[in-house]
């Protein structure tokens, strides 16, 4: 290609207008392929080996604690009249907003042309996958009898009783998993390309016919790509609605109920905007790790982190507001009960848990707004960590302190978390990072194909871009 | 000699729960019916070596019962195989029979529904004279006493089994041994009945045998009231208050909701008075002195606390003022007044109180009683009668019943014929004295000294005796008896079963002992009601059992009584001595548990974990002190968690409402209770309990319930069984013979060690909110006045805009009133709380109707306890002497049921008659419909309670280590699904205890009250097969009671059809004062409430001039709203104002229009 000019060539931008590159040191196309492979097709690193230790012994530990649910009942649980809902609501809710980040990025971003998304869509695609599992766990766990579970779903029986379509956790199981199945889709339709990329490369039979298998024949022909870029955008269409979608029905479990502190219109933004708050605080205390091991700063760039922090100062002013919102209506209501159940949240046995909240989840993304604190790594994995906290604190806050003291003030309550409660929210760690693990050692953890259309040498129209400029070798 | 008595009743192996059964069981005819009923069963039922058997035999237990007509259970006490099936007899058709729980001082007339041959629930006999159909809950629980496992079931001599024939050997050897002396050597200690039959025995057995010793005690001694009238009037008598007749009650620390013996009685006339009829509104009025707080303080218009020892103090200043009164004056009495000018004067109380309530008594003079209660010495109830006698109540509002008087010693004497080894033998009939009498009589070594014991009990507890022989009672429903009710009628006591565990009465004992030729319990029954009908009785006989009473049996009053002033006088005289609390004194009262009463329900679960009304505890008793108290002694439990809201509403308000939060427990509000141990010194003897805070308890006093602090008894001790071990602290050890009842120099000290109680109520006040509607009579009455309609005032306001709305103020149609177009029946309940009393006697029937389980201490720290009808209970005002509100709280039926829509798979829908059906079978258990409920009134079952033992609940059926009787829960369940891993012979009797029509839940299912659906629809059955083909299925008024209304003795709660106006309940929610809990949501609720109605003298310096709840209502900034007066434009609430009464016209008006239509 080398032995004609671009018919079109652009100035190049002035220096100080230039964006910073969305791959740095000016990686070329085959470098960013063996920097991402690199970390499937090296000797296991005894990182990856440490790491897989606890997570599998968290997994078990999951897995008996699940076993010990079943066998025995509820009550190991920490769950009690009146706080009925303790743990499992919590967690579930938390792992689920987690998995918002992904598809945030993935879908609502590919559609708003946010090319900075490639370099950290698939591994955020993977958290969310994850995430939800994680998620799932907990409604199939903690109903009263397990073995009856599928009575949710609508199938029909000879009885002729169908679920209740009225009842919000109904609009939550087609809700997640509608948007479980279209995630997954959504990623394994990303990775195509690159599974055939890994097959390309993969030198043991094995591998070769797994990769082969679930690359389905791709070829990299323009037929394939351009059917590929349909069906990528039409489940980026798809997936865009579900990521409002999923939380806002998760937040009807509380809004549609008429208990003070849940029974509120807010609920359903408010839910959003702190899903994805919490999800892009777990990509960045996932990925600022991942990128050191795994070498990838070249394509996880600080701007990438950045940008990331961005977001979750945004989301979490949207947040902040909510707490404010809620406060403020319940002044303006009128209803004491209303007004109680904030004072409490505030000032009551919880206090703890709502100053935690507020902390962590309005007054730490403040920091984001200082750049020296945005490209300090250290400082951001920190505050993503405490983001994480922030948010499992307002599903605690919502589900225990409104439930613990409502309406009736013989009923109230003081829950307190069993140590099964514990070790089976530490147990649903042990599922995420073992199958983020795996996905680490056996999937390309960052789409090949998408960051080499995003870095200049891809764009034959780019001052950088072609052949001539640090294009193909 | 009958039947069943020849029958040898040893086999190599297996318990021997009944004799003749076995034999049945072998029959061919019987053997060929299984085969044919049951084909797959048959070897279960015929093979002797599983324990399981019992309970299919149970099944067939109907053989004994069903045989008799309809009501009136087959004289002949033979036991007849059947082989086909008798005329009657309908499988799965309950029968009900007149029997009567025997009492201290009477019974409870009751009828007994049988399921297939076992009693399941008992119910109060409305028929009767002395009975309005009410129970306490000690009735109500006294069904599973009679399957409790852990009861005495053997024939045991020094602690070791023996055949009952060898007991029975020694019972004759005894008595063959005191006729040789007369008597002489033979002493016998029983506790109180009110049997004539036993009276009869023991007579004959004294006349027969007259060098025998008769000793009567009982642990709480109910009997001052009878000894007191008797003194004072010179008559055997005891006095029978008409509290329906008294206008004004001024109560001596006389707890007569609670733990006076005749409670039940007393509290359904009383609510007689309470009952405002609304075309004629009036009311009595209560006057309470009393050191504990008691429900019967919470019922009191005014209450006085103040310590036990200083109320007949009280009382003689009052009955000073009375009978000082020239109104009043008699000559004949002027040396009582003396006595009581001498005795009164320093108590240190109020005079203004003593004057107004002296006034008011004065005032209702022949229409008030006065009451001194049983804790009191004999000197207040003989204030009581000189005040009852001056005032003319005596034959009006006091009946002077003629009783026979109680014969024999105390336990002192006996103790002292122990020590001087007069005593060979030593019958105890039922008690356990070695538990409960004073300690400083060291009872259990006392026994020791005895040549042999025999010992006739319910339980092998403590009493059990190491020399000698050990009998076991039986239940009073599976024994024949008589007794004399509160008013002296005549009643059986009928068996609704033959002895599960060939159990004894006392009457066969004492027949026995006396050699008599006769000893069946049922000809001695019938001997006695022989002398009393006379000659031929064979129908009236018949008619006895089947109306469970013997009609114009009791006595009349005595009406030409003179009151023995001087003896009243030196009484009072006497107790001039008597030691009163000073300033910086400790006082310790002891008082019947509600729970365990003196211990004898130790063993029953309903009843331990049912919350007490007052501290809500459940499985443990405490030390119960006021607040100030606690300050002094510096227990940390009182400084109170601050809570923000509530502390700056209160201090915004007047400064008259305390801020209640000083006075919450810290760890309480936490939900844990870990109170510091105390302990208690008096007269050398030690005890260590809990500390609790009690607001309204006289300061400087102590309350101990008794009953508790028993272990299990198969330790070397001896105690209580499998439920009561280790419950609480046991009081008895502090309490001598001088102190029985309260006792004054009580010494204290802290432990610094902890204690976890159980709790089920963790915040104890309402927070100003409406839940809770109260006014004062005065107000209330005056039509004009606002207050008239404040239930409904209270309701909240609707915002603007709302009214014009087409559905009465709310944005949606609802569903059910299309549906209820074409209902038969619309069923709704009111709750009258100014009838309520709170005496939990509803909470137990509903448990025992419904099949509720229990969960154990450590799952009621949890707040998993699974009642379907709470007790909720608040206190309001000042923290030191606070007013006490009651509130049954059950499933509300609500039309719009928030529980309903947020059910992902429909477990609890409507159906048209407006029940909110709950249905076990579908429930996945999210427990989503229980968040979503505003009252709360939805258990949840966190783990099988039904099939596993408490104390097992956490283990895992697949632990392989788990196993029970040699195999592991796993193979157990595939082998039979519905065992569970509760011992056998636990599983055995406890499933006989429930009730058929009501299904038992397993783990992971919601449950709530049902209306108790079981008896609708068995009456809707009825009616159907009744109408025919009339087509007139409409359940008529009152023929449908829910266990707790049908249980309720103050008859607070009414049930019915809605639709039909003129039913019961219909007219209860025409009232004024019905409204909705928690209104605002518009859930419409089926069970609405009636506005508590308080009646304070506006002349006392106690008088609040509204309710504590209300006017923690209104520093909430709330306003009563006007109902259809069509006031001009809603105003918005004004914050400046609302805190002080004189605005309240003003605001009623501002408050504009909203609420109910």
């Amino acid at each position: 290609m080398s032995d004609h000019a671009p018919a079109i060539k652009l100035e190049a931008p002035p220096v100080e207008l230039e964006r910073e590159r969305l791959v740095s040191n000016n990686r070329d196309l085959g470098e960013i392929s063996d920097q991402i492979c690199d970390v499937m097709e090296r000797p296991t690193p005894l990182w990856w080996k440490i790491c897989m230790v606890p997570a599998l012994l968290l997994l078990s530990m999951l897995g008996a604690m699940v076993a010990y649910l079943v066998t025995v009942g509820v009550g190991v649980w920490g769950n009690q009249h009146p706080v009925m809902w303790g743990w499992a609501i919590i967690n579930f809710v938390w792992w689920i907003g987690i998995g918002h980040a992904g598809t945030l990025i993935s879908a609502i971003l590919f559609l708003l042309r946010q090319k900075w998304r490639t370099s950290i869509n698939r591994a955020s695609e993977a958290m969310t996958i994850f995430a939800v599992m994680c998620a799932g766990v907990y409604p199939l766990i903690h109903v009263g009898r397990i073995w009856y579970g599928w009575w949710l779903f609508p199938i029909p029986n000879s009885n002729d009783i169908w679920p209740q379509f009225r009842s919000p956790l109904m609009w939550d199981v087609f809700a997640v998993s509608t948007y479980f199945t279209v995630s997954v889709l959504f990623w394994y339709m990303g990775l195509i390309p690159d599974l055939a990329v890994m097959r390309d490369r993969c030198k043991k039979f094995f591998g070769k016919f797994a990769y082969g298998l679930f690359s389905l024949g791709w070829s990299g022909s323009n037929r394939h790509w351009r059917n590929y870029e349909k069906a990528y955008l039409i489940l980026a269409g798809l997936s865009t609605p579900l990521v409002l979608s999923v939380h806002s029905i998760v937040s009807l479990d509380f809004a549609v109920s008429q208990l003070p502190g849940w029974h509120t219109t807010i609920f359903p933004p408010y839910f959003v905007a702190g899903a994805v708050f919490s999800g892009f605080g777990m990509v960045l205390t996932l990925l600022i790790p991942l990128r050191t091991v795994c070498k990838l700063q070249d394509i996880i760039t600080v701007r990438h982190i950045e940008l990331c922090c961005k977001v979750t100062l945004t989301t979490g002013c949207i947040v902040g507001y909510a707490y404010f919102m809620e406060v403020f209506i319940a002044w303006y209501s009128g209803s004491s009960y209303e007004k109680y159940a904030f004072w409490n949240r505030a000032f009551g046995p919880y206090w703890w848990g709502y100053w935690a909240m507020i902390g962590c989840n309005v007054v730490v993304p403040q920091f984001f707004w200082l750049k020296s604190v945005r490209t300090n790594l250290w400082v951001v994995f920190f505050l993503s960590i405490l983001v994480n906290v922030g948010m499992w604190f307002e599903r605690f806050v919502i589900v225990v302190t409104t439930l613990a003291r409502e309406f009736i003030p013989a009923n109230w309550g003081y829950f307190n978390p069993s140590p099964v409660d514990i070790m089976t929210y530490l147990g649903t760690f042990g599922l995420f990072f073992t199958m983020f693990l795996l996905f680490l050692r056996f999937l390309p953890m960052i789409a090949i194909s998408e960051v080499k259309a995003v870095v200049p040498q891809a764009d034959p129209h780019h001052p950088l871009g072609g052949a001539e400029e640090g294009g193909h070798h | 000699m009958n039947k069943s008595e020849s029958i040898k009743a040893t086999r190599a192996t297996g318990p021997k729960y009944w004799r003749s059964l076995d034999h049945l069981a072998d029959a061919p005819e019987f053997r060929k019916w299984v085969d044919h009923e049951f084909p797959s069963g048959a070897e279960a039922v015929t093979d002797p070596v599983t324990r399981r058997n019992f309970m299919k035999l149970m099944s067939a237990s109907f053989l004994f019962a069903g045989l008799g007509m309809s009501g009136c259970r087959r004289p002949e006490e033979k036991i007849i195989p059947f082989a086909r099936q008798p005329l009657d007899y309908i499988h799965g058709k309950a029968k009900h029979f007149a029997s009567a729980m025997p009492t201290r001082t009477g019974a409870i007339p009751l009828l007994v529904k049988q399921d297939d041959g076992r009693p399941t629930k008992v119910e109060g006999n409305d028929s009767h004279p002395d009975s309005n159909g009410g129970t306490n809950s000690f009735a109500q629980a006294s069904v599973l006493n009679l399957y409790d496992p852990d009861r005495a079931t053997r024939f045991a001599r020094n602690g070791d089994r023996v055949d009952r024939e060898d007991a029975l050997e020694a019972i004759r050897k005894v008595a063959d041994a005191a006729a040789a002396k007369r008597g002489k050597g033979l002493h016998i200690l029983a506790d109180h009945s009110e049997s004539p039959t036993r009276d009869r025995m023991r007579d004959r057995l004294l006349k027969q045998l007259p060098e025998a010793k008769w000793y009567e005690y009982e642990a709480i001694d109910h009997d001052v009231h009878r000894r007191a009238a008797t003194v004072a009037f010179g008559h055997s008598v005891k006095p029978y208050y008409q509290l329906d007749e008294a206008e004004v009650i001024l109560t001596l620390d006389c707890d007569f909701i609670g733990s006076e013996e005749e409670s039940t009685l007393l509290m359904s006339k009383f609510a007689k008075g309470r009952k405002s009829d609304p075309e004629h509104p009036k009311m009595n009025r209560l006057y309470s002195v009393e050191a504990l707080f008691t429900l019967t303080g919470a019922a009191a218009d005014h209450r006085l606390r103040l310590p036990a020892s200083a109320v007949h103090r009280v009382a003689a200043e009052i009955a000073a003022k009375v009978l000082s009164d020239p109104h009043f004056e008699k000559p004949e009495m002027a040396a009582i007044k003396d006595a009581l000018v001498a005795h009164g004067g320093a108590s240190g109380v109020d005079s203004g109180w003593i004057s107004g309530c002296a006034d008011d008594l004065k005032r209702h003079a022949g229409k008030c009683v006065v009451i001194a209660g049983q804790g009191q010495p004999e000197a207040a109830h003989l204030i009581a009668h000189a005040m009852n006698t001056a005032l003319g109540n005596i034959g009006k509002t006091v009946q002077l019943l003629p009783v026979p008087a109680r014969k024999g010693g105390s336990i002192g004497d006996l103790v002292n014929s122990l020590k001087s080894a007069e005593v060979d033998s030593l019958v105890i009939l039922g008690g356990n004295p070695a538990y409960d009498a004073p300690a400083d009589l060291d009872f259990v070594n006392a026994m020791e000294d005895a040549g042999e014991v025999i010992r006739l009990g319910y339980y092998e507890d403590e009493s059990a005796p190491k020399n000698g022989w050990s009998l076991p009672a039986a239940h009073y429903l599976e024994s024949w008896g008589d007794v004399r009710t509160a008013d002296g009628t005549l009643t059986p006591v009928q068996p609704l079963l033959a002895p599960l565990f060939a159990g004894m009465t006392q009457i066969e004992l004492l027949a026995r002992l006396a050699k008599d030729a006769v000893f069946a319990p049922y000809d001695l029954v019938r001997e006695t009601f022989k002398g009393v009908v006379g000659g031929k009785n064979e129908n009236a006989w018949k008619r006895f059992l089947h109306d469970g009473f013997l009609a114009d049996s009791a006595p009349s009053a005595l009406t030409r009584v003179r009151l023995m002033a001087d003896r009243v006088a030196s009484g009072v005289r006497a107790a001039n001595k008597l030691p009163v609390l000073g300033g910086n004194d400790y006082e310790v009262v002891f008082h019947p548990d509600s729970k365990v009463d003196d211990g004898r329900y130790n063993n029953n679960g309903w009843l331990q974990e049912t919350p007490d009304p007052i501290t809500k505890l459940t499985w443990d008793n405490a030390v119960l002190m006021s607040p100030a108290t606690a300050n002094k002694l510096g227990l940390d439990n009182m400084k109170g968690y601050r809570d923000g809201v509530h502390d700056k509403l209160y201090k915004e308000s007047d400064g008259e409402v305390a801020d209640f939060h000083d006075g919450e427990h810290n760890y309480a509000e936490r939900g844990e209770f870990h109170p510091e141990v105390i302990e208690l010194t008096l007269g050398g003897r030690k005890i260590q309990g809990p500390a609790w805070v009690v607001p309204g308890m006289a300061d400087n006093v102590f309350g101990v319930a008794l009953g508790y602090g028993r272990g299990y008894a198969s330790e070397s001790k001896g105690g209580t069984g499998r439920v009561g071990d280790g419950a609480g602290f046991n009081a008895y050890e502090l309490r001598g013979a001088d102190s029985l009842k309260h006792a004054v120099g009580v010494k204290v000290s802290r432990t610094g060690k902890r204690y976890q109680l159980a709790s089920t109520q963790e915040h104890g006040t309402i927070d100003g909110r409406s839940l809770i509607r109260e006014m004062n009579f005065d107000k209330f009455a005056d039509k004009d006045s606002e207050y008239a309609d404040f239930a409904k005032g209270m309701n909240m306001p609707h915002p603007p805009g709302m009214e014009e709305l087409p559905n009465h103020g709310l944005a949606y149609e609802n569903p059910l009133d299309e549906l209820r177009k074409n209902a038969t029946h619309s069923w709704g309940m009111a709750i009258d709380m100014s009838a309520c009393l709170g005496c939990n006697a509803c909470a137990l029937a509903c448990q025992s109707e419904n099949n509720v389980p229990i969960v154990g201490k450590d799952q009621v720290t949890k707040g998993r306890e699974m009642s379907w009808l709470r007790m909720d209970r608040y206190f309001s005002g000042d923290v030191n002497n606070p007013q006490m509100s009651h509130q049954v709280m059950v499933c509300q039926h609500c039309e719009a049921a928030p529980c309903e829509n947020v059910c992902p798979v429909n477990a609890t829908t409507h159906d048209d008659e407006g029940l909110n059906l709950m249905i076990y079978n579908r429930c996945v258990g999210t427990r989503y419909c229980s968040n979503n409920c505003p009252y709360k009134v939805r258990r949840f079952n966190y783990f099988d309670y039904n099939r596993r033992p408490l104390n097992d609940l956490y283990n895992s059926p697949a632990n392989p280590w788990n196993r029970k009787d040699g195999e592991w829960e796993l193979t157990r369940w595939v082998e039979d699904r519905s065992r569970g891993n509760v011992d056998d012979d636990q599983w055995d009797l406890l499933a006989l205890a429930r009730n058929p029509s009501v299904s038992v839940r397993m783990r992971g299912v919601m449950e709530k009250c049902t209306y108790c659906i079981q008896r609708i629809e068995g009456a809707k059955i009825a009616q159907k097969v009744k109408a025919g083909a009339s087509g007139n299925v409409e359940v008529p008024d009152g023929t449908i009671k829910t266990a707790c209304q049908q249980a309720c003795p103050a008859e607070a709660i009414a049930f019915g059809n809605i639709d039909d106006p003129e039913s019961k309940v219909s007219k209860l929610k025409a009232q004024a004062r019905d409204y909705d809990v928690l209104d605002y949501l518009a859930t419409r609720p089926r069970t609405t409430y009636l506005g508590r109605v308080r009646n304070p003298n506006p002349d006392m310096p106690d008088y609040r001039d509204t309710p504590e709840t209300f006017k923690e209502w209104k520093a909430h900034g709330n306003h009563l709203a006007h109902h259809g007066h069509g006031h001009g434009d809603s105003h918005g609430h004004d914050s400046d104002h609302g805190h002080d009464d004189d605005h309240d016209k003003e605001h009623g008006e501002q408050a504009g229009k909203g609420g109910h239509h």
